[in-house]
């Protein structure tokens, strides 16, 4: 297990962190934090990793392993060092990293329909198969590779909040950046047909 | 896949329902709640009289205040054999007047 909390310590937090002084009010025991920070920040991982995983119960675990973590560090959680939301995009993205790598030697092909999806029209079942591809796509890239291009692609955040969340600089995560699509761009070469983009 | 198509590809994950389910985030509740530490009691501001419990509070200090009475009488008014005795642990005693050389109730008397 990577040490989350010995890695970069991210984007300075200042002042502008709620979620950082809500995790020291946790910590002190107030009676509302646990909550609130659920609230905040649940939603967010769950996001993060179902994009990444295309998996629910995969995502929920996740997300399960992310707050245990984060609870077990608040204690020691300091005002401006660095802010929840960088520490949680982290930790999520390795551990969907780290599921995505048991991923590997399965062939794309050999997937079978995403897990329990939704009942539905075709174009559901089309847009849950298009997320588990690009989910599949995503474990056969080197670990940090995925981890920029989902950050950048899936979440959206901006290289210099990429840089902070994997400890590297923004001119190495447009490298990564840029490295991993074109392999993911070559690992679903010949599938467009197949995942109905030539129908749009 | 070219960039188009795996910027739709992109697109479509984006967009894909992605919220946890109530009960998901009432079980990660419970469980923050039973790990969270214990309340940090706050410390207790001094109150008045903090420095009377330190001492001991009332009995120690009604002892404090009769041995100051007494050991002031005694240095007024020492009681007999007083001089003596410590004249023979000490080899030698001094008489200081508190009022110096003069005798003020002799003063008063003109």
């Amino acid at each position: 297990m990577r040490d989350e909390q010995a890695e970069g310590s991210g984007v300075a937090a200042g002042s502008d962190d709620p979620e950082g002084r809500l995790l020291i009010a946790y910590a002190a025991g107030d009676p509302v934090a646990a909550r609130q920070l659920v609230a905040a920040l649940g939603p967010r991982a769950f996001g993060q990793a179902l994009r990444m995983l295309s998996d629910r119960a995969e995502a929920e675990d996740v997300v399960q392993e992310a707050l245990v973590r984060l609870w077990r560090i608040a204690p020691e959680w300091r005002s401006g060092e660095a802010r929840v939301s960088t520490w949680l995009y982290r930790v999520t993205a390795n551990l969907c990293t780290d599921r995505l790598r048991r991923r590997r030697g399965v062939a794309l092909d050999a997937v079978d329909e995403p897990p329990d999806p939704t009942p539905g029209p075709a174009a559901v079942m089309q847009e849950a198969s298009r997320t588990r591809a690009l989910s599949d796509a995503l474990a056969q890239l080197p670990e940090r590779q995925a981890q920029a291009v989902t950050l950048r692609h899936l979440e959206g955040l901006s290289n210099p909040e990429i840089g902070a969340v994997m400890g590297i600089s923004a001119e190495a995560v447009e490298s990564l950046t840029a490295r991993g699509k074109r392999a993911l761009a070559a690992i679903l070469a010949g599938r467009r047909a197949e995942l109905g983009y030539d129908d749009d | 896949m070219d960039e188009a198509g795996l910027d739709a590809l992109f697109a479509s994950a984006r967009g894909a329902a992605a919220k946890p389910s109530d009960d998901f985030l009432a079980r990660r509740v419970a469980t923050a709640e039973a790990m969270q530490p214990a309340p940090v009691a706050a410390p207790v501001a001094p109150r008045r009289g903090g420095w009377m419990r330190l001492l001991g509070g009332w009995p120690a200090l009604s002892g404090m205040a009769a041995a100051t009475v007494a050991g002031f009488w005694i240095g007024v008014a020492p009681p007999a054999g007083l001089t003596t005795l410590a004249a023979e642990w000490t080899g030698q005693t001094v008489d200081v007047g508190l009022y110096g050389e003069d005798d003020l109730l002799a003063i008063l008397e003109g």
